[in-house]
């Protein structure tokens, strides 16, 4: 019984982490109706720049927990300014087949500037060891990244159902011309919105860096992953994201404890099955499929 | 469809019976043309609206009515000619520009906003003019609106999506309403109610052009109608006359 | 309709890079019976992973190494140098078999390469070894880790120089097992280089009088190695052993770091590289034991020798770069000893040749199977890292008898 707890803790843990790293995926999606395939491209690069950072300018994780997501939030202005928004009136597949190679373009770039074997990062001071109760015990690290995930999640949360700002973005991914013809400029929030979802990936890459190998292919496994979690959670949905993060991470949890070598296939499966049920997702507006 | 060409040629729209010159304009349309792809669903249409004057549009489905609405409030793209709002030409300016000059677009879904509470969205359109209602004075003319403030959007009834709809516009203080079908689908009582509402609008100096199938309704609340067939005006009759030829026109529209 | 779209673009994607498939060359020339050169010169063609995980452990850096043997070669014979003209050709496999496959075939005939050096990668390392035997030319493997190299897969032409999965075993698990971890836990990535990796651990875990409680296998590539973890220190093992690579192995590392299991249980790691440590940081793998072919900082010999890379390349040597300069120059003198580059000659000089230089220690090349059989060491990852690169204390020096075993059977000499 301590055993199965142990495994459900663990499954949220790595659940929390999950629901921050496709959040942004799903804010991009809603907004632009873009699938960002670079979205695992730029977790890696934050993660990187979190190690180049540490590395070459001894500026530690609590520093790059702000200053990455401001980089990578730029990033994305550029990114969208530059190459996203020219595809827009396009067929969806534009942007995914521009994204994808963007992610070609970036981890080739990564491989050439910091080679393939990945680089070096620290646990944060005061978060290494573990936290017991019982037989149950899980890393300091993780349940901080959970907590941390959650707090971000529902921040997010608020900032799209308390402010003006989250009022217009949910207007605007429930009907952009409806919005326009409404008085609001949605195009103007199209940039930042794409910006905000990039800077999110990034930060779920400096919270990664810590406990995961920081490669220039840390991202080419995660956003499979991340696309299940969207797909089940509903493609733009927020709170399907969030929810559907912890699910995967306790299928996933599930899964290693009980036939390991089908981890994965799990999550899979249980798209698949979520799919054939609810083809929008479990939080998906029927319109937007 | 007739295979249309992209000629510009007049064609003789049958004059009105009322003389325009006298009024002050509030939206003023003339030789819009407008097309879908190859398809030409408007062909040189003029029209005008002044403050406090209620205008419908009526023809059969088809007859281009709504993507007269829609160029008006620059949803549709394809189109030639000009529109002016107070003398301002709007033809170039985006959607969202246009409403912020007052032009306020109720659509025939009502778009209503499922992921928005009903005070979001009347909140959520930005106040364009000083004479736009508070939001009190729309709660206490549309008391259910203030019952269901929390409820999302779309858990409304239809007449009250209806209501809401308009309250919306008003509170962002439009002065021009493009109104399509605000009757359609709701019980009588209802329609009743959206009809002294209008009224109410009117007597508020707001423009409002109504696209309507329901000629009674229409005959209730205009001043002037507009008969729209195959993306041409083809009568424009004062509400006297409209009244009188009630009947021919219902068999008209296949009503 | 957009998952659709997701979907169908990622199959494209998936089907585009399969058919970056190969073109193969042209049947091979007949190599010179005679005493002198073919085409009057050397051609070491280097086949190794120049852009992916293999990148840094060897890469580009083995043809510095290759050119240091090269100079060391002339240096030592100067006028009297058989070869006097010799030339390095370079190839990135990209750790698919297919493009080892057309790029050694390249190499042979079209770029006139004797010998094929280093190939990492088991799959890539197997396809290579049929092309040197079909077109009778040398092959000395460096990087992969197959014992099928020196087991089924032998040939007449092919030499395996540095390590084999056999080796790792038997120095890691052996060797551990005999220090008193006696009970095993093994988390193994679920494709055929972990399967064998587990099997040959299993083995030799027995063999030493331990036992192996869980096997248990992850998906390959994961991220997420925390459950697994858990699942491992179940049965209070003494020692888990996790034979993952590259970026799953930093990923089981770290996580295992995090555990209640750090300083309770010895992590023993299956196959490691010393840019591995270097990517992660020695307070990472702190006390981790795992086999290693050569150490540049084992002795003085060693140290110079990374001395000289390290004046090249700005960095220290993976047993790697020592092996590509091990064979590179041993090759040489085999061709300086047969006055030709004829391959049966070099290869006739070769076999039951003893060597101690650099990288062999008591090192031969049996004629049996062709492994280049030498010590290797049992390593322990420092806590603290006196200088960059200086990562290892050598626990233990496995000699060679002890490392390689018997000849495989399986290896019969055609």
């Amino acid at each position: 019984m301590s055993e199965f707890i142990q495994y459900t803790l663990q499954g949220l843990a790595a659940g929390g982490f999950y629901a921050l790293s496709a959040l942004g995926l799903a804010v991009i999606f809603g907004v632009l109706g873009v699938v960002n395939f670079s979205h695992g491209a730029c977790y890696m690069l934050g993660a990187v720049i979190s190690a180049v950072l540490l590395g070459e300018l001894h500026v530690g994780f609590w520093v790059a927990l702000v200053v990455v997501p401001i980089l990578m939030f730029a990033f994305g202005v550029l990114m969208e300014r530059l190459l996203v928004r020219w595809l827009l009136a396009l067929d969806p597949l534009y942007n995914f087949l521009l994204t994808f190679g963007l992610t070609l373009v970036l981890v080739e770039a990564v491989k050439q500037r910091y080679g393939v074997s990945g680089l070096p990062y620290e646990v944060p001071a005061g978060l290494g060891g573990q936290v017991t109760v019982g037989s149950v015990n899980l890393s300091t690290y993780a349940i901080f990244a959970c907590l941390f995930s959650v707090v971000v999640c529902v921040a997010v949360g608020l900032l799209l159902t308390k402010t003006r700002i989250g009022m217009i973005v949910r207007a605007s991914t429930e009907a952009p011309e409806r919005t326009r013809a409404l008085g609001i400029n949605v195009g103007r929030w199209v940039t930042p919105v794409f910006g905000f979802g990039i800077a999110l990936a990034g930060l779920a890459g400096v919270l990664a860096a810590p406990t995961r190998a920081i490669t220039a292919e840390m991202g080419s496994n995660f956003i499979i992953i991340l696309f299940a979690v969207v797909v089940i959670g509903g493609l733009g949905s927020i709170l399907g994201a969030v929810v559907a993060g912890f699910l995967v991470g306790l299928v996933e949890a599930y899964g290693i404890a009980y036939a390991p070598t089908y981890a994965q296939i799990v999550i899979f499966v249980l798209m698949a099955l979520v799919v054939l049920v609810r083809p929008s997702g479990l939080f998906g507006r029927e319109e937007v499929a | 469809m007739s295979d249309s060409t992209s000629t510009t040629s007049s064609v003789d729209a049958i004059a009105g019976s009322i003389a325009t010159e006298a009024r002050s304009r509030m939206l003023e349309v003339s030789g819009l043309s407008a097309w879908y792809g190859e398809a030409r669903v408007l062909d040189d249409v003029s029209i005008d609206v002044a403050p406090g004057e209620v205008v419908t549009l009526v023809g059969r489905n088809g007859a281009g009515k709504t993507t007269l609405l829609r160029s008006v409030m620059g949803l549709h793209r394809q189109t030639e000619g000009t529109i002016t709002l107070d003398g301002a030409d709007l033809a170039k300016r985006s959607p969202d520009a246009r409403a912020r000059a007052g032009v306020g677009w109720v659509p025939d879904d009502r778009g209503i906003y499922s992921s928005l509470t009903v005070a979001e969205n009347l909140l959520l359109p930005p106040v364009v003019h000083a004479d736009a209602w508070p939001l009190e004075k729309v709660y206490e003319f549309f008391p259910v609106l203030h019952e269901r403030r929390e409820f999302p959007g779309t858990k409304l009834s239809g007449g009250e999506q209806q209501m809401l709809a308009m309250a919306r516009v008003l509170r962002m203080g439009s002065r021009l309403l493009l109104l399509d079908e605000p009757s359609e689908g709701l019980a009588p009582v209802i329609v009743q109610r959206i009809g002294e509402i209008i009224r109410e609008i009117k007597s508020h100096g707001v423009a409002v052009l109504l696209v309507e199938q329901n000629v009674k309704f229409a005959s209730t609340v205009a001043d002037r109608h507009y008969l729209l067939a195959q993306g041409k005006v083809v009568e424009h009759l004062g509400n006297d006359d409209f009244r009188a030829r009630e009947g021919e026109l219902l068999t008209y529209l296949g009503m | 309709m957009r998952s659709r779209t997701v979907q169908g673009t990622v199959a494209i994607a998936a089907t585009a890079s399969l058919a970056l498939a190969a073109c193969g060359g042209a049947g091979g020339p007949q190599s010179s019976g005679s005493s002198k050169l073919t085409d009057d010169k050397v051609v070491i063609g280097l086949l190794n992973d120049q852009s992916g995980v293999y990148k840094d452990l060897s890469g580009p850096n083995s043809a510095v190494a290759i050119q240091m043997a090269i100079d060391d070669y002339k240096a030592k014979y100067g006028d009297k140098a058989v070869a006097k003209d010799i030339e390095i050709v370079q190839a990135d496999h990209q750790n698919k078999a297919d493009i080892a496959n057309s790029k050694a075939q390249e190499m042979y005939d079209r770029q006139k390469a004797d010998v094929i050096l280093d190939v990492p990668n088991s799959a890539a390392a197997l396809a290579v070894a049929t092309q040197a035997k079909n077109k009778k030319k040398l092959y000395i493997n460096i990087g992969a880790g197959t014992t099928a190299l020196t087991g089924a897969s032998c040939n007449k032409y092919t030499f395996h120089w540095a390590y084999n999965t056999g080796v790792l075993a038997r120095g890691t698990a052996g060797a551990i097992t005999k220090a008193g971890g006696t009970r095993w836990n093994i988390v193994y990535p679920d494709y055929a280089f972990g399967q064998d990796m587990n099997k040959s651990f299993t083995k030799e875990v027995t063999a030493a009088g331990g036992t192996v409680g869980q096997s248990i296998a992850s998906p390959f590539p994961s991220d997420n190695f925390a459950t697994f973890i858990t699942k491992a220190g179940e049965g209070n093992p003494k020692v888990i052993g996790s034979m993952h690579a590259g970026g799953d192995l930093i990923n089981f590392v770290k996580q295992f770091n995090q555990s209640p299991l750090k300083g309770k249980v010895t992590l023993a790691v299956g196959l490691m590289f010393i840019t591995d440590i270097h990517s992660l940081g020695v307070d990472q793998f702190a006390g981790t034991q795992f086999t290693d072919p050569w150490y540049w900082n084992f002795d003085a010999q060693n140290k110079a020798w990374a001395d000289r890379f390290k004046a090249k390349t700005n960095t220290r040597p993976s047993f790697a770069h020592a092996a590509n300069y091990s064979a590179a120059l041993n090759y040489l003198e085999a061709v300086q000893a047969a006055g030709t580059d004829n391959a049966d000659a070099v290869a006739a000089q070769l076999e039951g040749k003893k060597i101690n230089d650099v990288f062999l220690r008591n090192g031969e090349v049996r004629k049996a199977d062709h492994a280049v059989i030498h010590d290797v060491y049992l390593a322990k990852v420092k806590s603290k890292a006196p200088e960059d690169w200086d990562y290892e204390d050598i626990v233990k020096t496995i000699p060679a008898a002890e490392a390689y075993g018997a000849p495989n059977p399986a290896c019969s000499m055609g």
